[in-house]
């Protein structure tokens, strides 16, 4: 049984993340956090806000027989090493002003609120065009562009929530390039708490005119719960 | 300070990026992610292990993990640090389930002295963050003490108390009250 009460989920994961939370407890919470999106979500807020505390940390360079331990756990082929040892050590101690610096930014680039949801648009084994990100809370959608299918003149590629049992509903375009962030209307938040995918079609510029998909989707994907 | 040393974001950037190619199957991208983490991971599990070997064999478990879990990552779009930091860290504190049975007295640790520069340059790279530095200031000086005894050194309730002569009770009070402030700040 997961607790509901968003209140003491936080004080859980809180202590968790910190390490305090020990024994039974720890056990049974790390079974909610597979299994409930709020918890898993309070665990990665507690996780990037105390990594600051890292900074007490020391490197300390383990011996080389870990990574042949690794490699045989893992059955993987050898690669010469890449890296010089004396940059390597230079990269391990900016990788802790990152820690400090990157739980800071990271904050702060999460204002539009709570991820709850995302979406990535790809072709199968492509690399991804474009991102979609939900903030159900704050009700804002985040779409980041990468590289993008080609697109017919005086055409706009749209989104579409598809909710279950229910007609697609315009999430409006996307951005040709860059990032785009906007609020999300009561009834587009409606029908993404009932979909489980979404759907790109490729519509006359300024979108659909009827206000329902006027092509067949080339995209399809799943809309997964962050968890 | 080496010249050839990158930005922080080309390196949050390239941790991100070998994590992705990790979860597309590139066993070179592991070890080259290997070669940039495993020093602080190893530093931040035989801080709270406290045993040489045993740390040794939780970095295995840890880059594992990173290896099978490296999907995950991808997905949630989190700080590459942050989320390889707390899989150490997790392991970590399963493993003290089991090996810290008895408090350790005499840490066998450090058999090898840590990179000589690292601990005069680590500090000195560590810019004061002023959100978290007026944040922590917040708290009072035992709450700060305790969190980090905590979050560092992966030291329970028990072992706080002990390390600090302070009533078990106490010690659950200030970090919950700790915690409590710090959220409140850092959200304000």
């Amino acid at each position: 049984m997961t607790p509901q009460n968003p209140n003491v989920v936080d004080r859980l994961a809180a202590e968790y993340v910190l390490g305090t939370l020990r024994g039974p407890a720890r056990r049974r919470f790390e079974r909610w956090r597979g299994s409930s999106a709020l918890v898993t979500e309070r665990c990665l807020f507690w996780e990037e806000q105390l990594i600051p505390l890292a900074r007490a940390l020391q490197p300390v360079p383990p011996p080389p027989q870990v990574w042949q331990g690794i490699r045989a756990r893992l059955n993987l082929p050898e690669h010469r090493a890449r890296t010089r040892p004396a940059y390597a050590l230079a990269i391990a101690a900016s990788i802790l002003m990152i820690i400090v610096l990157g739980a800071i930014v990271y904050w702060r680039t999460t204002q539009p609120g709570r991820l709850s949801e995302v979406a990535t648009i790809s072709a199968p084994a492509g690399t991804a065009a474009w991102q979609v990100e939900i903030y159900g809370e704050r009700g804002r959608l985040l779409v980041r562009a990468g590289q993008l299918p080609p697109r017919p003149a005086n055409r706009d590629f749209e989104l579409w929530a598809l909710p279950t049992g229910g007609k697609p509903v315009s999430l409006g375009l996307l951005p040709a390039g860059g990032t785009a962030e906007r609020n999300l209307t009561e009834a587009q938040l409606q029908a993404l708490s009932h979909a489980t995918q979404v759907a790109v079609t490729v519509e006359p510029a300024g979108g659909s005119p009827t206000g329902q998909p006027t092509s067949t989707p080339i995209f399809v994907v799943p809309l997964r719960t962050v968890s | 300070m080496p010249q050839s040393a990158p930005s922080t974001a080309d390196l949050d950037e390239r941790l991100s990026g070998l994590l992705d190619r990790c979860a597309a199957g590139d066993s070179g991208a592991l070890q080259a992610l290997y070669e940039l983490a495993s020093p602080l991971l190893f530093g931040c599990l035989t801080r709270i292990l406290r045993r040489r070997a045993l740390a040794e064999e939780a970095l295995q478990d840890v880059f594992v993990s990173i290896w099978q879990r490296a999907g995950q990552f991808s997905a949630m779009r989190g700080r590459p640090m942050a989320w390889m930091v707390s899989i150490a860290r997790y392991r970590a504190i399963d493993l003290l389930r089991h090996e810290r049975a008895a408090p350790v007295l005499v840490p066998d640790l450090p058999e090898q002295a840590p990179a000589e520069e690292s601990d005069a340059e680590v500090s000195g790279w560590l810019p004061a963050s002023a959100l978290l530095e007026r944040c922590l200031q917040l708290l009072t000086d035992r709450q700060r003490q305790c969190l980090e005894l905590a979050f560092v050194g992966g030291n329970s309730h028990e072992d706080i108390s002990r390390l600090t002569g302070n009533p078990l009770g106490t010690i659950k009070s200030w970090i919950r009250r700790g915690l409590q402030s710090l959220r409140q700040c850092l959200e304000s």
